[in-house]
């Protein structure tokens, strides 16, 4: 009886961080993770690697660890900003996903909205040969006229005439990769690297190359406006009338409609912000990350933001933690395929597996308090 | 005229037993967006059994298709098993788990591409080579102007879709099968209150809809694309859904919507074509199919609904 009593203690502590309602947030997510670390190991251990060495790699390649040499000019500095740059566009993603979907809208159209407005930044400022000042602000406000509107029609349309947002985000993807594929072969195409051509520097969300310390470095300026943002959009969410009818429409349409919250503009505004958000995640991908544009090609990262969005529980402080993470594995796939000799693939196998794992979080939630339950009655009984 | 019809139909039928699978899973109340991971695991599955099979006896790759498009559906309906436990018995976000399958597919699936082409063949090389299926025309039908068309160049897995479509719409609409699972999509509790488990109709919707996607990416990797690579993933799945969306989760407007992709797509490469522009005008008129949609949308959309319990985890307790 004892030993049994043992038992379920042990397991009991183990589980804790999972079964406190105040934890669960946090703590379900780093499970998840944990677990897909561990299945990635076991993937590592098959093909005859050493799982520890890889992670330490990936670590490594982000910036995040010291690698053991370094090019000249370069530094673990240099490393870690790289990934800054990378994550900036992967935030800005999840947020405009996050938002929808707190007002229960599945916006799967953020990799078309991104290329949309990186693509109209582009032209507009990003060959004009402005003065910095003028245009860097002026790139970030381009992108998110142009991404809200695009996001503002979706909602239009769905609150208008009834059509899905699901439907016509696909369809607006294929519309805007095409359109903007022929705008670029036909005007702006570099013969050379069969991309858009390059931008100007003074129009670049990212500072390249800026001499520091004898080291050379990319500054992402777009990542410090996407914490400030990740910070606005939790303030607007919790704190405003705006947030909470948005969330209400959201919740229950009926309810909404019933109180007296207008469904419709509160549709399409939530998918201008949504398309908003979106727009500045293209603006620093196209013309932070890059500087050019290649014709034809959706990126992945308005897919994979869904999944990142709800990594981070669809919480604008949750999806900052959450795009770092998936950003590392991403940034240090390279390094590690080149030190450990395992394919670069398999960084986003991981990816799946955590987003998986972590897909299952309302089972854990549920299979936990059932368990409390259970404890509980036991007590009851026992008593 | 010809052309259009011919590529038309080679590019619809896929797309709409694909949407069929589609129309299932959210007929019993399953949003499926997975439907793109689905058919690109299924087409992997297949191209890879196909080229195994063929290294190992010494076939040519192209008569391997009847064995590719079986295993291609055992793969896409093994591959849909997983949201099929997740939305059902993990009572998971069903958009989530949808998409969390998609990229999970483009990942494995790559992954073990680049793997099994250097562990079986020493190369590197990030795709199957499958080249085309045959194709057959029938002689007397042939020659009937412009309905003709239809005979010609035929794949064979076109017949086998319609046969199978045909038999799907039977399912759905005159079997009790069917009926449960129309029920399953709009008042759960009344299927469970006939004591028919809801969990069970609805796991088999999930798995019907992975087979026939299955299907349906193996055809495209065997027609258009003519081999298996990253490339697969084209957004056809997602092609499929706002078909299945257009035709208001039914079978037989979805079929005209899918067909409506078909021949717009190929008439738009045949206008742009004929008028001999340059390749980056081809872009343009690559839009056709989308904005039709949009467009015939507007006029249509006003009485569409989704089944009911769409997208709601299924709670006994609720009324």
């Amino acid at each position: 009886m004892s030993k049994d009593k043992k038992k379920t203690s042990l397991r009991y502590r183990l589980i804790w961080p999972l079964r406190n309602e105040k934890w669960q947030p946090i703590s379900i997510p780093v499970a998840s993770i944990l677990v897909s670390f561990i299945a990635a190991a076991i993937i590592i251990l098959l093909l005859g690697k050493n799982p520890f060495q890889a992670f330490y790699n990936l670590f490594q390649g982000a910036g995040i660890l010291p690698k053991p040499t370094y090019a000249g000019y370069k530094s673990m500095l240099t490393d870690f900003l790289q990934l800054l740059n990378a994550m900036t566009p992967m935030v800005f993603a999840s947020l405009a996903v996050a938002v929808a979907l707190r007002a229960g809208l599945f916006n799967i159209g953020v990799s078309g909205q991104m290329l949309a407005s990186g693509f109209l930044a582009t032209i507009i400022v990003g060959y004009s040969g402005l003065d910095a000042f003028i245009a860097k602000p002026l790139v970030l406000l381009v992108g998110m006229v142009a991404g809200g509107l695009m996001g503002g029609l979706v909602g239009w349309l769905k609150y208008k005439f009834n059509i899905h947002e699901v439907v016509t985000t696909i369809m607006l993807n294929y519309i805007s990769q095409y359109v903007i594929s022929f705008f670029i072969h036909m005007y702006y195409i570099d013969p050379i690297s069969r991309q858009s051509k390059y931008i100007t520097e003074a129009a670049r969300l990212t500072l390249v190359n800026v001499e520091i310390a004898n080291m050379k470095m990319n500054i992402p300026l777009g990542f410090i406006l996407a914490i400030a943002i990740a910070v606005f959009i939790k303030f607007l969410m919790d704190k405003t009338v705006v947030g909470f009818e948005i969330k209400a429409v959201g919740s229950n349409r009926n309810a909404a409609k019933y109180t007296g919250i207008k469904v419709g503009s509160n549709t399409v505004l939530a998918m201008v912000i949504s398309g908003g958000l979106a727009g500045l995640a293209g603006v620093t991908y196209y013309l932070g990350y890059f500087g050019s544009i290649q014709p034809k090609v959706l990126t992945n990262i308005g897919f994979d933001s869904i999944a990142v969005a709800l990594l981070g529980n669809a919480h604008p402080v949750g999806i900052i933690f959450s795009s770092f993470l998936i950003s590392i594995i991403d940034q240090g796939s390279t390094y590690m395929s080149s030190q450990a000799g395992i394919r670069q693939e398999i960084a986003s196998v991981i990816i799946g597996l955590i987003l998986l794992f972590s897909a299952c979080s309302a089972y854990v939630k549920y299979k936990v308090s059932r368990l409390k339950d259970k404890e509980v009655d036991r007590k009851d009984s026992e008593s | 005229m010809d052309t259009i019809i011919i590529d038309g139909l080679s590019f619809a039928l896929p797309l709409f037993i694909m949407a069929i699978g589609g129309i299932y899973s959210e007929k019993s109340g399953i949003t499926n967006l997975a439907l793109e991971g689905f058919q690109g695991f299924g087409a992997f599955i297949g191209a890879m059994s196909a080229v195994l099979i063929a290294n190992a006896s010494g076939a040519a790759i192209e008569d391997m298709f009847y064995v590719a498009l079986l295993f291609a559906m055992i793969g896409g309906m093994g591959f849909s098993i997983i949201h099929a436990v997740l939305s059902i018995k993990f009572k998971a976000n069903q958009v989530i788990s949808g998409v969390v399958i998609n990229i999970l597919a483009l990942a494995l699936t790559t992954f073990l591409t680049t793997q099994i082409n250097a562990l079986v063949f020493g190369a590197a090389s990030d795709k199957f080579r499958l080249g085309v299926s045959e194709r057959f025309t029938i002689d007397g039908l042939a020659n009937i102007p412009v309905i003709g068309a239809v005979f010609t160049n035929v794949y064979p897995f076109q017949v086998i879709i319609i046969v199978i479509a045909i038999f799907a719409w039977y399912v759905l609409y005159k079997t009790k099968f069917g009926l449960r699972l129309r029920a399953s999509g709009e008042n759960p509790q009344s299927v469970d209150a006939a004591g028919v488990s809801v969990s069970k109709i609805r796991f088999s919707a999930v798995l019907i809809s992975g087979l026939l996607s299955g299907l349906a990416g193996m055809c495209f990797a065997y027609s258009i694309s003519a081999q298996f690579s990253s490339g697969i993933y084209m957004g056809y799945g997602f092609l499929a859904i706002a078909a299945l969306i257009f035709g208001n989760w039914r079978i037989l407007p979805t079929l005209g919507a899918c067909l409506l992709f078909g021949f717009a797509k190929s008439g738009g490469m045949f206008i742009a074509q004929s008028m001999a522009l340059p390749s980056s005008f081809t872009d343009l008129f690559m839009i056709l199919p989308y904005v039709v949609t949009l467009l015939l949308l507007i006029f249509f959309s006003k009485s569409n609904r989704a089944p009911r319990a769409l997208g709601e985890i299924y709670d006994k307790g609720k009324r």
